[in-house]
């Protein structure tokens, strides 16, 4: 609960009804009802690696071994069975029942595929390490040499729950928690207060897997949730402006005294969260109105540069504007930017129950070009020394077939990357089994993932946390140390 | 904020609640069982994981924590209750040990509870003095109130007995002793009821979708009979605003949507389909029974043959019409039908049996049999010639052996023609399903099946489990921002449970008992004590029930995106109150100024200022979500509505108590804006605001325009002391508590 007075400190403003100073917390202004609590002060717990977060997510569950985690065992003992493989094994381990929280007999769905399904794609080795990825990602192959991949991640909920799982850390059956970025925009101070810190680009979540939740804030507050912010030059911003027949120092000075009459309001109802974030968003928003619209100028950029983002091409031209929009955004001091490829009103893009290869040729084709510029363009500014660039999906997918020529959602065992922000370059780490199937090497639950973010930029996953919340344990996650560099 | 924790999963998104008993999930389920047993009486340090398993030790897996002996007992119950068939549940284990002594340390596992020490670990035991403490503790808990009701939301609804509570001012209204029950049980204060201004904008916005006016807040503050409240929200149930407030909601609910396509070409829904859209406001006005309403939706042109208005409902199968699939039509109309006034995801059997709830795969498709034989058509209306200048809409049964089959795993590829499937509804709702032909003399063709008109009286009987429940949790969350059961749509399984099932019930079976009268429960529950308390927290309800689960205060809740753009105009005098005609260009939302529910509501057919402020989605909206992002901040300030607004409103109230005494002019402001009076430090502030802003208007040599060419289409006052007043109307219009219902 927020107090009267740290409601007022909070938002700088005193008893007398005269500002104190423009967001005291940031200085340190501890609550002083609740002395065993620390509030974030907005500083580092310790000495930051990574200034900014750019989170991908792939929406429905990217195929691992098609990706990140090639299997040539696939193409051996394709048609077969898995118990006619040496690797039966995989068939009796207790992964299969411990990594599960649900356990769905019958489903068509989230099944265990008996019956291997051979690599859809080539792949081959790539970069001074040699870390060998699928053909589908031949532009994200040029930056292997800054990739951390991880090829040993596990999930509990083998359909798509998964995806709001992967931000907050937790079952969807145990309902809504703050996401990744929510933590990030609680604990970290702004680096630019002109735009929001915690940005969301591409189409949310739909309503069945995640909905708004997906970049949701939930108990720290509607003030930390992700704004989505719509990538169209044209329109980068509805009612940008009052036009010529307000004066801005008119305008200014009607902000200024809503501003107080809001916090006159915040006195009588301290503990109004809804209230807190509506006065962070109208000061937001002043200063948005100059300053959002440049964001998405993108004739500002060279040829080159919208070139190699596949500006000029169709099939990367609306996701290559996304990933030039999240540069930009880094460039200006945006703290978290979550991107959403794939989303499709349903279990997304991604879920390739059937033709996966046309289904992933074609979405890799997509995405693989900007995402692979955004890597290349970072480093060539420096930026990406201070960006982690986090690659994600729910879960992987089966290494038997479903149907004829499909996988289906698999938990226990698929891969992310990570890059920049000081983790080191051109190393997997971790691994599945023969068949891709189980992460047997370094497993990682996804709060490993948001603990090595949040290690990066200088929190400590336990310290974040708010009285009467409890977190659990599996929350928390511990950093990815291996991948540090 | 949004809580839509609940996931519509089905078809590929399944998930099925079987908890493993893996020692790294069961724990959170047990001690969620431990609390909501015990309550408030189970010290805080025993919620923790010590009291069943041994203290982590280095080595071991923290997945697989050994248990203490307390917990080794428990465990061991498990297996013996389940040979013996017996509930094994954790807190029938736990009361089934609760006067030994697993630890031996001469303490009751009780009484160790109870006093905060672990009853796996001899070494820690309560003092003699706590044992005392912990013996007194035990007998209350013995003694306290059980709740013992049992939910069962597929079996027919049962009126159960009112609550008695002690306390008289809770006693009056049935709502408040199943709340006060509560209350007492959770050991929560319930707040006193609120300031009556914040009441009457409240009960205001509620009803009818509008803020009062001044003379209106006046009239109220004013009225000192004991029933001043009560006729106010007689009046506004009365007001055919009430209609269009209401209607909103169900339009929600009910997927409304007008036509979507490509160009000229029709493929979502159809073209004049805002005539269902008037039946809905008109026959909430009309107060027609739900259970009426639910059965002309469905079957109007069978039960009501030749009534041109009444088919207008059907508008509601109307609505699922799809260009390109007929599956997709039907599967939708399966979906929506079943989630709409069943609470039920029937949607989840489309490709395999339901795996929460008793659905079977073919039950699916038997409840799609129903609408097999459906066909759109628009009917003409006398004295229109031409039916795309205007018609009706409507759902008639064309062809009435049109097969249905059973898609091998949902897909339509796969079709299993060797056996018809035969219309029905789920067997496990009960109730009986009886097809009757209806003859349509005169029509063509000149029978129409029945099947609809028998789901719909299936539905509406009152043995049905779920349709008053399901429309009572609707109305609930509408008034209190919470449903009882939180999963609006799933009332299944895989649904979440309700905070006061007896409640539910309760109002369910009100409801039926008067005739499905929707305007009846609305005036039970506003003026229910629950309803009129006070939002503001007390620190120890806060501590024990921060998300406000059980009532104890009044949510505070954002103004829906239609009730933001209405209010705009309605505190300004401007809103035009011209009921119900065809759908108006969602471009001209900032010109025009009728209410926001007649404007185009299809898919990329959406008013953008609505959309910045969570307008129903235009596939399924069961609940509307919230958010607060700084576009919505951009869309008060900078729309050229809300500037056109605030010029107009400070023109009239200027005229209205003149400008020579501006705290007279403050107060008038926020009367009419916020519908209270302003505090001193606020009248303070803006006199102050109204002053400096008027020497800084004067002073154009200081001032830049901002950007863009001028949007208002009222130009700002000349004179630099009533521009001043339109900055101040429209700050107040930019207030917090101008979007928040309190």
């Amino acid at each position: 609960m927020y107090s009267r007075r740290s409601f007022l400190a909070d938002l700088g403003m005193g008893f007398t009804g005269l500002a104190l100073a423009a967001m005291l917390h940031r200085d340190g202004v501890v609550r002083a009802e609740d002395p065993s609590w620390p509030p974030p002060d907005g500083k580092p717990h310790f000495a930051p690696k990574a200034k900014s977060v750019i989170w991908f997510f792939m929406v429905g569950g990217v195929s691992h071994m098609e990706s990140f985690d090639p299997k040539p065992a696939l193409n051996k003992y394709a048609g077969k069975t898995i118990a006619e493989t040496p690797y039966k094994d995989a068939l009796s381990k207790s992964f299969l029942k411990d990594n599960l929280r649900i356990v769905v007999p019958n489903d068509a769905n989230g099944k265990i595929r008996p019956k291997l399904y051979p690599l859809q794609v080539g792949y081959r080795k790539r970069g001074q390490s040699g870390i060998a990825i699928s053909d589908w990602w031949p532009h994200l192959g040029e930056c292997i040499d800054d990739l951390a991949i991880v090829r040993s991640m596990w999930t509990t909920d083998n359909n798509h729950g998964a995806q709001l799982q992967y931000h907050t850390g937790r079952h969807n059956l145990e309902g809504v928690f703050p996401t990744i970025g929510a933590w990030v925009h609680y604990g970290l101070g702004s680096l630019n207060e002109n735009l929001p810190q915690f940005v969301v680009l591409g189409t949310p979540l739909a309503d069945c897997c995640a909905g708004v939740n997906g970049h949701g804030a939930d108990y720290l507050g509607p003030e930390h949730q992700g704004v989505l912010l719509k990538v169209d030059p044209k329109n980068p911003l509805l009612f940008a402006s009052p036009g010529a027949d307000k004066f801005r120092e008119e305008q200014q000075a009607e902000f200024d005294l809503l501003g107080r009459l809001n916090r006159l309001s915040g006195i009588e109802y301290p503990d109004d969260a809804s209230l807190r974030a509506r006065i962070k968003s109208y000061e937001l928003a002043f200063r948005m109105q100059s300053s959002l619209p440049e964001v998405f100028q993108f004739e500002r950029e060279t040829e080159a540069t919208r070139r190699l983002y596949g500006l000029d091409q169709p099939a990367t031209h609306h996701f290559g504007q996304v990933c030039l929009a999240a540069r930009r955004l880094v460039e200006r001091g945006v703290r978290f930017i979550q991107i959403f490829h794939g989303s499709n009103g349903g279990a997304g893009a991604w879920d390739a129950h059937s033709k996966l290869r046309a289904n992933h040729s074609s979405l890799c084709r997509q995405v693989d070009q900007p995402i692979a510029a955004l890597l290349k363009d970072l480093k060539r500014r420096g930026l990406l020394e201070e960006t982690l660039v986090c690659w994600g999906t729910e879960f992987g997918r089966t290494p038997g077939a479903q149907g004829g020529d499909g996988r289906d959602h698999h938990p226990f065992g698929f891969s992310v990357w990570l890059a920049g922000g000081g983790i080191k370059g051109g190393i997997a780490h971790g691994a599945t089994d023969e068949l891709g199937f189980h992460a047997v090497e370094d497993r990682h639950y996804i709060t490993d993932i948001h603990a090595t973010v949040l290690h990066q930029l200088g929190l400590d996953s336990r310290r974040l946390n708010v009285p009467g919340r409890k977190r659990l344990e599996i929350e928390y996650g511990k950093p990815i140390r291996d991948i540090l560099a | 904020m949004s809580r839509r924790t609940h996931l519509g999963f089905c078809a590929v998104l399944i998930v099925l609640p079987v908890l493993l008993p893996t020692g790294l999930h069961a724990k959170p389920a047990h001690k969620k069982a431990l609390i909501e047993f015990f309550g408030p009486a189970l010290p805080k340090n025993l919620h923790d994981c010590h009291t069943c398993h041994l203290p982590s030790q280095p080595g071991i897996d923290e997945g697989a924590k050994p248990h203490n002996v307390f917990g080794a007992r428990l465990a061991a119950l498990r297996k013996q209750f389940r040979k013996d068939g017996k509930n094994s549940d954790l807190i029938s284990r736990l009361e089934a040990i609760a006067e030994e002594d697993s630890d031996g340390d001469g303490a009751s596992n009780y009484l160790e509870l109870l006093s905060g020490h672990c009853p796996g670990d001899p070494k820690d035991k309560p003092t003699a003095a706590e044992q005392t403490t912990a013996h007194q503790k035990l007998a209350d808990f013995r003694a306290r109130p059980r709740e013992a009701y049992a939910w069962r939301p597929f079996e027919p609804v049962k009126r159960p007995a009112v609550p008695k509570v002690e306390q008289v001012e809770w006693q009056c209204n049935p709502i408040d002793a199943f709340l006060a029950a509560e209350h007492k049980r959770q050991g929560l204060q319930p707040q006193p009821e609120a300031p009556k201004p914040i009441l009457l904008r409240r009960v205001y916005l509620d009803l009818i979708g509008l803020p009062p006016t001044a003379e209106e807040l006046h009239a109220f503050l004013d009225d000192h009979s004991p029933h001043a409240y009560e006729k106010v929200v007689d009046r506004l149930l009365a007001s055919p605003r009430y209609g269009e407030r209401w209607g909103r909601h169900w339009m929600d609910v009910w997927r409304y949507a007008d036509w979507a396509g490509y160009g000229a070409e029709v493929r979502d829904s159809q073209p004049h389909i805002w005539h269902w859209r008037d039946w809905i406001i008109e026959s909430l006005n009309a107060d027609k029974g739900y259970d009426r309403m639910v059965q002309e939706m469905l079957a109007a042109d069978e039960l009501a043959p030749g009534d041109v208005n009444a088919v207008r409902a059907t508008g509601f199968l109307v609505r699922n019409w799809y260009k390109f699939n007929r599956n997709v039509w039907m599967e939708r109309t399966v979906e929506h039908t079943a989630k709409a006034f069943l609470g039920i995801t029937l949607n989840c059997a489309r490709c395999h049996d339901h795996f929460f709830d008793p659905f079977t795969q073919k039950e699916f498709y038997a409840f799609r049999a129903i609408f097999e034989p459906e066909e759109i058509r628009t009917e003409r209306i006398p004295g229109i010639a031409d039916v795309k200048q205007d018609g009706i809409p409507r759902i008639y049964d064309a062809k009435a052996d049109a097969p249905t089959y059973l898609f091998h795993r949902g897909d339509e590829r796969n079709p299993d023609k060797s056996k018809v499937i035969s219309p029905a509804v789920p067997a496990a709702l009960g109730g009986s399903f009886e097809i009757k032909p209806v003859a349509l003399p005169g029509a063509k063709p000149a029978m129409s099946t029945g099947r609809r008109l028998a789901l719909a009286r299936w539905i509406t009987d009152r043995n049905n489990p779920l349709a008053a429940r399901v429309a009572m949790n609707h109305i609930w969350l509408r008034h209190f921002g919470t449903g009882i059961v939180p999963t609006e749509f799933d009332f299944g399984r895989n649904g979440k449970p309700p905070s006061h099932p007896a409640l539910l019930d309760w109002l369910a079976a009100e409801f039926m008992a008067h005739g499905w009268s929707m305007k009846y429960m609305h005036r039970l529950i506003v003026t229910s004590r629950a309803y009129r308390l006070d939002s503001h927290a007390n620190p120890d309800s806060l501590a024990r029930d921060r998300d406000n689960r059980y009532l104890w205060r009044m949510n505070t809740r954002r103004m829906e995106a239609e009730v933001v753009r209405d209010s705009l105009l309605y505190v300004a005098g401007q809103l035009d109150l011209t009921m119900g005609g065809p759908d108006i260009d969602q471009h001209h939302g900032l010109t025009s100024r009728r209410r926001s529910l007649y404007f185009r509501h299809a898919a990329e057919k959406q008013m953008e200022f609505l959309t910045l402020f969570d307008a129903a989605s235009v596939t399924e909206c069961y609940r509307r979500n919230v958010s607060i992002v700084p576009q919505q901040a951009l869309a008060l300030a900078n729309s050229s509505l809300a500037l056109e607004q605030s010029r107009l409103l400070a023109r009239s109230l200027a005229q209205k108590v003149g400008t020579s005494d501006a705290a007279n002019f403050v107060k008038a402001g926020f009367e009419q804006v916020l519908s209270r009076p302003p505090t001193a430090e606020e009248t303070a502030a803006c006199v102050q605001f109204l002053r400096e802003q008027t020497a800084l208007l004067a002073n154009g040599q200081k001032l830049t325009a901002s950007i863009g060419a001028p949007i208002s289409r009222v130009p700002a006052a000349a004179n630099p002391a009533q521009r001043a007043r339109e900055n101040l109307i429209h700050v107040l219009m930019n207030h917090n508590d101008f979007v928040t219902i309190r």
